[in-house]
């Protein structure tokens, strides 16, 4: 647990001390939120399109910050790798799984930080915009992103293991995209139906939005609440396996 | 007991053979450096000893303990400073430091007391709150190499140290390695003649993947007939490759 710790530590300071993790991290989600708002202020009432309302655009966009989170965890694993920094690391005590919770954690705690803030940022949005937001469904909300958290942290983990510096943050940002286009956060997939909800519906994106909304409005149904938060515990579930696996393995490798 | 003992030591990529059969033995206390030039094999031997790969066939113990059996065991005994500056960028020289002491499962107290040493044994004070980034290579070298023994190593392996520095910044790196002496077993790894002669008490040379030579550089020079080791060198190799 020490070296977890350790580990840990190190990996915060790291992000930390990076400029661009503030920008993508923070910042950008924040600037999605105001810029959707002002969206949102210009779509006429009678249109019926709710999905840029504060209420729903939060919980999306706080999905949306933790698509840079597994950047993040992509960029830190990969250029780890692609120094010598884990080859002294491999010649220390610590084994595959102080290197993976290493990660983990401090990502985790990062998404948390992260989706307080993008709340926050909501939550004065909606005093501004005269839209009430329930601190309740917020704070239920906040609990319901920590498995869709390490679905994203796992994809990161899991490119940035296979794939080296460069190659990483591509493949993230055609997760971002798919995340952010498929997650049912810039346009209302369930109002367009048809084949585009079908699509939405096979990815765990749709899943881990309607969650953080439906926490929000304190749904607990069992079709906009339990149903999709099964899903996304499973997926967070497989990809972080699928992750840790995959970085075990590697390790092996390079020690082989 | 041997600090190291190697016994018929292999590594082969592919159809590539970097380390062929090697039998070397490292008294404890002693600085040994394995001398060839580049591709001669020494990274790898480097590897094969600190568990960082897996030989083909033949053994490696040390400090008694397996290389391919007693990996765990074999951790616990030695710190490494790897060719290229393996340090954490964004912290300072202090906060890597704390985080090597923390990784060997030091508590606070007993960290910190290393810490200090580390500072205080490198001269790192005026750069002890400086990010690693920023520092310059010498400085990030001298990291490297107390980040590789603040965890109190019975086995420090540098490989290739001072690769890379100014002759300011090598000679002042030669100095920090001279004081270890004596106090931790040394392995070194070098392609610089006048670095193997100022700081080993004995000398490997590697060509081809294979011992050509051991001893001190007495020895070298009264197994070639040549004085001064560059020459000694040359006379090792050259019967290598007539062989």
């Amino acid at each position: 647990m020490n070296r977890i710790s350790a580990f840990t530590s190190r990996n915060i300071k790291e992000l930390l001390r990076d400029p661009l993790s503030y920008i993508f991290c923070l910042g950008f989600p924040i600037l999605m939120l105001m810029i959707m708002s002002v969206v949102n202020s210009s779509i006429p009432p009678e249109s019926g399109m709710t999905v840029f309302r504060i209420d729903n655009l939060s919980g999306g966009i706080a999905m949306f910050g933790q698509t840079f989170i597994m950047l993040f965890t992509a960029l830190t694993v990969s250029k780890d790798r692609s120094g010598s920094f884990l080859v002294r690391m491999y010649a220390t005590p610590m084994t595959s799984s102080d290197f993976t919770g290493g990660y983990i954690l401090p990502m985790l705690l990062i998404a948390l930080a992260q989706a307080v803030i993008t709340f926050a940022a909501s939550f004065v949005i909606s005093l501004i915009t005269g839209v009430s937001l329930s601190p309740a469904g917020m704070l239920l909300s906040l609990l319901t992103l920590i498995p869709s958290a390490v679905l994203f942290i796992g994809f990161g983990l899991l490119f940035g293991t296979l794939f080296n510096d460069k190659a990483a943050p591509g493949l993230c940002s055609i997760i971002i995209s798919l995340g952010s286009f498929l997650g049912n956060v810039f346009f209302d997939a369930d109002h367009t139906g048809g084949i585009m909800l079908t699509i939405c519906r096979c990815t765990p994106f749709y899943y881990c939005t309607k969650t953080a909304r439906s926490a929000m409005a304190l749904d607990f149904s069992a079709e906009n609440f339990v149903i999709p938060i099964v899903i996304v515990i499973c997926s967070a579930a497989v990809i972080g396996f699928i992750a840790t696996f995959a970085f075990r393995a590697k390790m092996r490798a390079d020690l082989s | 007991m041997k600090a190291i003992e190697t016994k018929q030591l292999t590594k082969k990529f592919k159809t590539k053979t970097a380390v062929n059969a090697i039998d070397l033995s490292v008294e404890e206390g002693e600085l040994f450096a394995l001398l060839g030039v580049n591709g001669a094999g020494k990274t790898t031997t480097i590897r094969m000893l600190t568990c960082l790969s897996v030989p083909t066939s033949g053994e490696a113990f040390v400090k008694g303990h397996s290389v391919t059996g007693e990996k765990a065991e074999i951790k616990r005994l030695i710190g490494i400073s790897p060719q290229d500056t393996a340090v954490a960028d964004n912290l300072t020289i202090r906060e890597n430091l704390a985080f090597m002491a923390k990784v060997y499962g030091f508590d606070k107290e007993k960290a910190d007391k290393r810490v200090n040493e580390m500072i205080e044994m490198f001269n790192f004070g005026e750069v002890e709150n400086s990010r690693a980034k920023t520092l310059s290579g010498g400085w990030k070298r001298k990291l490297s190499i107390a980040m590789a023994i603040i965890g109190e190593p019975e086995l420090l392996f540098l490989d290739e140290p001072t690769l890379g520095l100014d002759v300011l910044a090598r000679r002042e790196l030669w100095r920090s390695i001279s004081k270890l002496k004596g106090k931790i077993t040394i392995v070194l790894t070098t392609h610089y003649m006048e670095e193997a002669e100022e700081l080993s008490d004995r000398i490997a040379v590697m060509i081809n993947g294979k011992i050509a030579a051991t001893g001190t550089l007495a020895e070298l020079e009264t197994l070639t007939g040549k004085t001064g080791l560059e020459d000694a060198f040359v006379a090792i190799a050259e019967g290598d490759a007539e062989k």
